[in-house]
């Protein structure tokens, strides 16, 4: 009798002990609100850009001082895993609460419901928002996102190494060619499957301003006679050996800081970064020289994730940062970028920085990087395109093959 | 004279003394009661999954939305087996896991055979062969991949030098070159391993049985077969089940390195799997694919199995 009391003693024990570990495990909240004042966070892979990483931060920082019942409080994920971490985040039904997201990962977020509605979070039509990029921020009459950065591409060039940019495709290859020697490339581009997202960017320029599309909205348009020229732009320069092969974009960007790249095609939100890396770098930009003028833009919205607690604070941040003064302080920071709202360039800015109205000249050519009529599968028809072109990269198919068959494979993807 | 029947040992009791409580380490069931945490570990983080898993393989379930899953039966598995994509993926795999097992084991062998031999700073040597295999695999797999870098890593300038340079350098990047040098950088970090656990095999032979085999006139290469491999015979078969079980299972390095690229060149079942699970959030093809692993993991544990008892028996020598 006596051991059997000793062995249910010892089993009641083990039960307590596996339920206090059990509610001490819950117990690791991420703490929403603490004395009345809610505690948000804001998901930015900016936060961790060289450059711009610390004013943001400082900017939020001046939110903090302005309010007493919200506070945000900013976490940098890697931009390569970003979209992909966030978005399984969210899918579990946590993550942060605000977040600045990519174009593709947007549309794919917003198409399974995991961001929130913004129509009674703010009044959109108080605020002078840019109509070409604002536009891709509604679903069917939804907002689901407000723009926090729209940057444009355009070509990077080092002025020590290219007195004259060049203006024509074939004056771009002579010149990446003729500037390839020893340790300097002529050209940088990224073109290894490890950055999928990022040679999209990169691939969509060649493509666009060439000429062609992925998709005519109704249709994908992977392999049409455009897209093969401009694709076969990409691969020539690959194959010319102008470019640091296998070097990732934090890479030779850095390269490019120190000018060992001549030339790179990127956005304008990489100039304060590319100043971060080496103040005294001699770099100019120009419109890409391909036959078309049609480029990608990073559009990236700021939007309120729907499993979070703290919807109408986080709308406070929103509209907070849509203020005037804020919005201008917001596009000092991010440099060449545009923000929500039409801001004026200030005389400063304009001295610190000459090329900037190269930018802002094509916000009406830019393109955001989703494929139109299919922006909900964007991520996924990426990746099929990003793997074939790496492929006729490789030489592991001729180039009209792998669009072939990227076409087919992504035509099965969103049927 | 009166006799007093004893009927049994009298009861003593020590006046003033409480009487002691039986242990209850002696209960029966207390062996089940120290596996409970074992157990309750290995249902909760294990089976459940594994349940979970097998069900999710038969549904279409997105990472964006796992709570709405649609029964879709054998569609994943077809799919999958369709895909001659995957059946690369499968035959990456049985060259990744047989180079590793093979290599790491040979390798370990021979230096374990080395680290036996008694000469100056053979404890150094010992201590310092256990490096790669303490050092973290992410660490591993940064460093690896800094060497290989195209533009400034040591291996490319070693390899120019000697006139044997990949064209560009991107030793990771080519299709031809990036499954080799993941499998160097995975065997220079296992094989230390191997021969640690096989020169303490190695310790165990007896000394007297090689002596004989010598007076017998038996060669090296005989000696090593009759003797020294009949004792590590049985490590070597556990070696080699761990290691195929582990290469199986490896992801932190391959994915650091390549993840699974250049156009699926170094793509095993565990990075198909999280690319369908993590890039194109299809949660059922990943979980279909973790059954096809869970299944060769079992042929491959049913299998040793089998050479052991054969071996056991002397059916197999």
């Amino acid at each position: 009798m006596g051991n059997k009391r000793a062995h249910f003693g010892i089993a009641r024990a083990t039960c307590a002990l596996g339920l206090v570990a059990t509610l001490l495990t819950g117990c690791g909240s991420d703490g929403d609100s603490g004395g009345g004042v809610t505690k948000l966070t804001f998901a930015a892979s900016t936060f961790g850009d060289p450059g711009r990483g610390p004013l943001l931060t400082k900017w939020l920082d001046e939110f903090n001082q302005s309010q007493t019942k919200v506070q945000v409080s900013a976490a940098a994920v890697p931009y390569p895993t970003f979209g992909q971490t966030v978005l399984t985040q969210m899918g579990s039904g946590k993550g942060p609460d605000l977040i600045r997201f990519d174009m593709p990962e947007f549309e794919a977020a917003s198409d399974a419901g995991l961001v929130a509605p913004l129509d009674k979070v703010i009044d959109a039509g108080k605020y002078d928002l840019l109509k070409q990029p604002d536009q891709f921020m509604v679903h069917d009459g939804v907002r689901h996102g407000v723009i926090f950065e729209a940057s444009n591409y355009a070509m990077f060039y080092n002025a020590d190494l290219i007195p004259t940019p060049p203006t024509t495709y074939e004056q771009f290859t002579s010149t990446a060619k003729s500037l390839t020697k020893g340790d300097v490339f002529g050209l940088a581009f990224r073109q290894t499957e490890a950055e999928e997202a990022g040679v999209w960017q990169d691939i969509f320029n060649y493509v666009y301003g060439f000429g062609g599309a992925w998709s005519d909205g109704k249709n994908l348009t992977i392999n049409s006679p455009e897209n093969l020229k401009g694709l076969q732009a990409f691969k020539d320069l690959y194959d010319a050996n102008v470019i640091p092969r296998g070097a990732d974009a934090a890479t030779f960007r850095r390269m490019f800081a120190e000018g060992k790249v001549g030339m790179e095609l990127n956005n304008g939100g990489y100039v304060t970064a590319t100043r971060g890396q080496n103040a005294k770098l001699n770099f100019n930009v120009a419109p890409i020289p391909f036959p078309v003028r049609k480029q990608g833009a990073i559009l990236a919205p700021i939007v309120i994730n729907e499993a979070s607690e703290g919807k109408d604070e986080a709308g406070t941040f929103i509209k907070w940062a849509l203020e005037p003064q804020n919005q201008v302080k917001l596009q000092e920071i991010l440099g060449a970028s545009s923000v929500a709202t039409t801001t004026q360039r200030s005389a400063e800015a304009l001295k610190a920085t000459p090329f900037l109205p190269v930018f802002d000249g094509l916000t009406e050519t830019s393109l955001p990087q989703i494929v139109l009529g299919f922006e909900a599968k964007t991520p996924d028809i990426r990746k099929v395109v990003v793997q074939n072109v790496v492929a006729a990269l490789q030489g592991k198919a001729d180039l009209k093959s792998a669009l072939d068959r990227a076409q087919q494979q992504a035509s099965e993807l969103v049927r | 004279m009166t006799v007093v029947e004893q009927t049994g040992a009298p009861k003593t009791t020590t006046p003033g003394r409480p009487r002691r409580r039986p242990s209850p380490l002696g209960s029966k069931w207390t062996p089940y009661l120290f596996l409970a945490p074992a157990a309750l570990f290995i249902l909760v983080f294990q089976v459940v999954p594994l349940i979970q898993e097998v069900y999710l393989s038969f549904t279409r379930t997105r990472l964006l939305n796992p709570t709405r899953s649609e029964w879709v039966g054998l569609d994943n598995f077809n799919r999958i087996f369709g895909d001659p994509e995957f059946h690369r993926t499968l035959l990456i795999t049985v060259v990744y896991v047989i180079t590793c097992v093979v290599v790491a084991i040979g390798a370990g062998l021979a230096v374990a055979l080395l680290l036996n031999k008694k000469f100056r700073g053979r404890g150094v040597a010992r201590a310092l062969v256990t490096v790669p295999w303490a050092a973290p695999g992410i660490a591993v797999a940064l460093i690896a991949t800094w060497m290989l870098n195209a533009q400034y890593g040591i291996v490319n300038r070693f390899l120019d030098a000697v006139g044997l340079g990949v064209p560009g350098g991107a030793i990771l990047d080519s299709s031809r070159y990036a499954l080799p040098a993941v499998l160097a950088t995975t065997i220079w970090q296992l094989f230390p391993f191997t021969s640690v656990v096989l020169l303490s095999a190695l310790q165990s032979v007896p000394q007297d049985l090689n002596e004989a085999a010598t007076v017998d006139g038996a060669g090296r290469w005989a000696t090593f077969r009759a003797v020294t491999w009949q004792v590590i015979k049985p490590t070597v078969g556990l070696l080699a089940l761990l290691m195929t079980i582990w290469s199986l299972r490896r992801f932190e390095l391959i994915w650091l390195m390549t993840k699974g690229g250049p156009v699926g060149a170094t793509e095993t079942l565990v990075i198909d799997l999280y690319s369908q699970a993590f890039d194109s959030k299809e949660l059922g093809s990943a979980a279909a694919i973790g059954m096809v692993g869970v299944v060769i993991s079992l042929i491959v544990i049913i299998g040793s199995r089998l050479v052991a008892r054969a071996v056991e028996k002397g059916d197999v020598r």
